[in-house]
């Protein structure tokens, strides 16, 4: 049996000795309320050694409507005394009372009323509601009347009757600990040991908590870092970098045409303003005129510098890297980046204008195209993605290209991202030494993947409870 | 993308094989299904592949693939004896003109509908819309040769294809559905590009619209292509793209002599690529013959040069071999991306995380700590949410998008705390009290920068309780600071202080003036904070 708690244990003594009693008096000798000895009586009740019997009892009072008619007679018996044996309907309605009456005396049969003339039938004796009247709860069947015409009310009255039982008796017997409990420890008490003496007050485990929220760094963020932490792992460099371009390296070092549709006012944000075209521009002018020096036929026509030093709002990620490469020729070089992306179009539950972006290139003697697969294979499994798969695939700035595909369960085989070489006339320009394997996905459709999001603007323009009730861990990656 | 409609009995016959077998390897040379239906199929390709767009294409392309038919098509051409002219007057308008006849077609209605489709999805690929290549098909035999392609007066007038009654050529920028759609193409000309015949017939407007006259139906046996457009190498890829589409469904090719040069001429480019640097690229081993052998099967034509070369015959339609690695692609996919060994390389480097990264992570656990929930909203926003409803002046370095796409987004942000407030907004609804910050990229002028900013609502928010946390964040920064009376309207008099670094404002904390509360509609105590990480002279050591 779960222990009691001091105020159950008073309970208990007192029961003891009187064995039964109403909660007042019990009350009045633990020095409580009523209410609280009903409270106290239910706990030891529910462990077996008292009993708590509930008894209602249902009386009625006169309202204050029904108290006047108690005293001067219901409106139709005070209207039937008012006359003889007959009177005209139009002189009895000169009583105050009168339009309540007449269905009443009628209803009752007291009177006949015949072309405008109202005449008593006999003596009219007093009926069970008038009786009832003058003491409802002694006569009770003319009672639900007189509730009807709202005369009286009933009431409900609770009695209790606590008594102990004999596993309650067996209890006492046995000895309580009577010494009052204490809520809070002091400094003394854990220093003196004193604590050891003293009687704890004991919680329930039973009753819930107050819900607290602690401060949370947001799901999808953690998700992003979920993704830094696995390219970090995998001995990846972090890329950052500046949210306005120049079309240059946003979109002419990736040899994009200069009349490529993704250039064009309706799907990226042009800015005010220009950026200078750095040092060895010329290399780029001359791929996308010839090929340069590599291979390539390059592009034909006119290359124009001008176009080139518009800026824009990044559309992705790619620009980056390929500074980076600038920077780091010669070297092997691991480096990501995750950063926003912005592309002129509407938000709706599956597109918004800018949006996280996942971008990995790796630089260095002897790779080869099965190496991207492999990083992609080692990526998307460290994701929980463990089915990977290949398609072809076509991306301005890479060749060969690749399109790989994830298995989710209920779904299938899902695209996620894209990836490839960087192509010759992206990388000779700054004599970028070996070739480049480059991948990229949309963060936000792992996110719809593995957070069951179906809604993009969730992430941005989040409901507060949607983060209080994320968890901070969700299994994520095994 | 161009969305290209397949008949199966077409292709089939076409290809020589079933339905089910196209429909289960056409993804792997690059197609994205997109809609399977009771008579065709409907596919995506990628827009570098004009060779794709026919169904005639798609046949040819799977005749390799699944080892039907190998090799490098043959397409002669014969000179038809017809003679083009070109206007040296379209030099600043219209430049170039490419041409052909194509004799013995068989035209059904659904030989017409796949060329039109063909013509489409070019004009989409390659010609931009149209700008910088159009095609017209003409029947032959309505019209009398030598052709002549002119700048004609802007109110020639003709019979537009689909009217009845001619039109001047300003007359169909206006009322013709194409001239409306294409009058920005040619509007800013003093003369318009026409073609007409011996006898001055018009065949065409380009790039708006073709004359009644020429109209190809199933009747029509022999057929006159005009291309034109502002690029030679674009309007070639667009001639031969037509041709060897109509030629592999049995017609036959003749040249037009324009201005002295016979064109087409649809013969193949040669390159000599390394076999070795093919292997190293793709990261496979094969020999110069087995190379060859996956080139035929995508149909090059293809032979070993030794044991260290392959001669490749680049057909005249595939526009997207710029380059050796280009070939080297069509190897891999050849070869099956599913036989790749995929593998990580054995070198070894070490991971390193950006210093901004590290500090807003720093930054982050701060402010989780104290408490609070992070927001991640947009960083495209408008005046009024940044400036207006915060009572501030504009910054003068707020960068404007030149073509906003909505009025709510047109902006970036300078700061982050209205971006917060608002957030409070959209969650009005949610219970009380709410604590929530934001970290990430904000831009003045050119340049991007980072700020955190924090907000708290509730009944008791106020002064006291945010001067604690910018305290604990500035603290745990490890940034010695100045905390002075500030003059930010968005906050209120006497419950408002900058946060000073070195004695430069850096950040601002208070309680919210409740004429910015009322303008997020909101209608309890906000006490907030905004500090730009700018300060962060020395960015944590990693």
């Amino acid at each position: 049996m779960a222990e009691l708690t001091y105020n159950e244990k008073r309970l208990m003594v007192v029961l003891n000795t009187i064995k039964e009693a109403t909660p007042e008096i019990i009350a009045g000798e633990l020095n409580t309320t009523a209410a609280a000895v009903v409270q106290f009586a239910h706990l030891c009740a529910e462990k077996g050694i008292a009993t708590l019997d509930r008894t209602i009892t249902v009386s009625y009072t006169l309202t204050t409507e029904g108290e006047q008619y108690a005293t001067l007679g219901l409106p139709e018996r005070q209207v039937y005394a008012s006359f003889q044996n007959e009177i005209s309907m139009k002189d009895m309605q000169a009583h105050p009372l009168a339009r309540i009456a007449i269905g009443w005396m009628k209803k009752k049969g007291w009177v006949t009323i015949e072309k405008g003339l109202v005449k008593k039938t006999g003596d009219a004796p007093e009926g069970a509601d008038e009786v009832a009247l003058r003491d409802p709860d002694a006569n009770r069947e003319g009672v639900p009347e007189l509730v009807k015409r709202g005369l009286a009310e009933e009431t409900e009255t609770t009695a209790y009757t606590i008594a102990i039982t004999a596993a309650g008796q067996e209890l006492v017997k046995g000895g309580l600990d009577l010494r009052e409990e204490v809520g809070t420890l002091t400094r003394e008490q854990i220093l003196s040991g004193d604590w050891k003496n003293l009687n704890l007050r004991r919680y329930s485990v039973d009753k819930l908590p107050k819900r607290i929220i602690p401060g949370k760094i947001h799901p999808y963020q953690r998700l992003i870092d979920e993704m830094r932490s696995v390219l970090l792992e995998m001995g990846f460099v972090e890329m950052y970098g500046d949210v306005v371009q120049s079309s240059f390296w946003n979109f002419d070092a990736l040899f994009q045409p200069q009349d490529h549709p993704a250039r064009e006012m309706q799907d990226t944000f042009f800015l005010d303003g220009t950026t200078p075209l750095p040092e060895g521009w010329e290399r780029v002018r001359d791929i996308h005129e010839h090929g340069g020096t590599t291979s390539s036929v390059g592009w034909g026509g006119i290359w124009d510098p001008a176009k080139a030093q518009t800026n824009v709002l990044r559309t992705h990620t790619t620009g980056l890297s390929i500074q980076y490469l600038k920077d780091h020729p010669d070297e092997s070089v691991k480096a990501f980046c995750i950063g926003r992306v912005y592309r002129r179009e509407a938000i709706d539950p599956t597109h918004t204008p800018e949006f996280e972006q996942l971008e990995g290139i790796v630089m260095d003697k002897d790779v080869s195209f099965r190496h991207l697969m492999g990083f992609l294979k080692e990526f998307y499994g460290r994701m929980g993605f463990e089915n990977v798969r290949f398609r072809p695939a076509y991306f301005p700035y890479t060749e060969p290209s690749v399109e790989p595909e994830v298995y989710v369960d209920g779904l299938g085989w899902v695209e996620l991202g894209g990836a490839g070489i960087f192509r010759e006339e992206v990388t000779d320009p700054w004599g970028v030494k070996y070739p480049v394997l480059a991948w990229g996905l949309g963060v936000s459709r792992v996110a719809m993947l593995k957070m069951g999001l179906r809604d993009l603007r969730q992430l941005y323009r989040s409901d507060v409870d949607w983060i209080r009730d994320t968890p901070m861990m969700q299994g994520g990656r095994d | 993308m161009p969305i290209i409609k397949l008949p199966y009995e077409y292709l089939e016959t076409l290809t020589g094989t079933d339905r089910d077998t196209i429909i289960n390897r056409v993804p792997m040379i690059g197609a994205d299904i997109e809609r399977i239906e009771e008579d065709h199929i409907d596919v995506e390709f990628f827009p570098d592949r004009p060779d794709l767009f026919s169904t005639e294409g798609v046949a040819r392309a799977m005749q390799g693939f699944l080892g039907l038919r190998e090799g490098i098509n043959d397409y002669p051409v014969t000179p038809s004896g017809i003679s083009f002219r070109v206007d040296p007057g379209l030099a600043t308008i219209r430049p170039f003109l490419g041409s052909a006849v194509i004799r013995n077609v068989s035209l059904t209605e659904e030989a017409i509908e796949s060329l039109m489709g063909l013509q489409e999805a070019l004009h989409w690929a390659v010609g931009r819309g149209r700008g910088k290549v159009a095609i017209g098909v003409h029947d032959l035999d309505t019209v009398t040769p030598p052709f002549y392609y002119q700048a004609a007066p802007r109110d020639r007038a003709f019979v537009p294809l689909d009217f009845t009654e001619e039109m001047t050529m300003e007359e169909i920028l206006d009322r013709h559905p194409k001239g409306v759609d294409y009058a920005h193409l040619v509007r800013d000309c003093e003369r318009f590009p026409l073609i007409t015949d011996a006898e001055d017939n018009v065949l065409s407007f380009p790039p708006i619209i073709n004359g009644e006259r020429t109209k190809v139906t199933t009747a029509t046996k022999n057929i006159l292509l005009d291309c034109t457009g502002t690029e030679i190498k674009a309007v070639m890829i667009a001639v031969n793209n037509i041709c060897t589409a109509l030629a592999d469904a049995g017609a036959t090719i003749e040249s037009v002599d324009v201005d002295g040069t016979p064109m087409p001429s649809l013969a193949p480019s040669v390159r000599t690529v390394s076999v070795d640097e093919c292997c190293r690229l793709l990261g496979i081993s094969l020999s110069a013959e087995e190379m060859a052998a996956h080139l035929r099967v995508m149909r090059f034509g293809a032979v070993a040069d030794g044991e260290k070369q392959v001669q490749v015959t680049v057909p005249c339609y595939r526009a997207d071999i710029m380059h050796d690695w280009d070939i080297f692609e069509d190897v891999a996919i050849s070869y099956g991306f599913e036989n790749f060994d995929a593998a990580l390389p054995e070198s070894f480097t070490t991971g390193k995380p950006h210093p901004v990264m590290v500090l807003m992570d720093g930054v982050r656990e701060i402010m989780a700590g104290l408490g609070f929930l992070e927001m991640m909203p947009f960083t495209l926003t408008n005046e009024r949410v940044l400036y207006t409803a915060m009572q501030r002046e504009p910054n003068p370095g707020v960068l404007r998008l030149q073509r906003p796409i909505s009025e709510e987004q047109t902006v970036m942000r300078t700061d982050i705390l209205p971006m917060l407030v608002e957030t409070l907004q959209i969650n009005h609804h949610r219970e009380l009290p709410q604590r929530l910050f934001a970290i990430g990229d904000c831009v003045e002028g050119r340049e991007t920068f980072q700020k955190v900013a924090a907000v708290s609502i509730h009944t008791e928010a106020d002064f006291s309780e945010i001067y604690a946390c910018a305290d604990a964040l500035m603290r745990e920064m490890h940034i010695r600071c100045e905390i002075e009376e500030s003059a930010d309207p968005a906050f209120i008099p006497g419950r408002r202080a900058d946060i000073m670094v070195d004695g430069k404002k850096t950040g601002v904390f208070g309680e919210l003036n409740p004429d910015v509360i009322r303008a997020f509609e909101l209608d309890a105590p906000v006490c907030a904070m905004e500090i730009d990480l700018r300060c962060v002279q020395e960015r944590p050591c990693l």
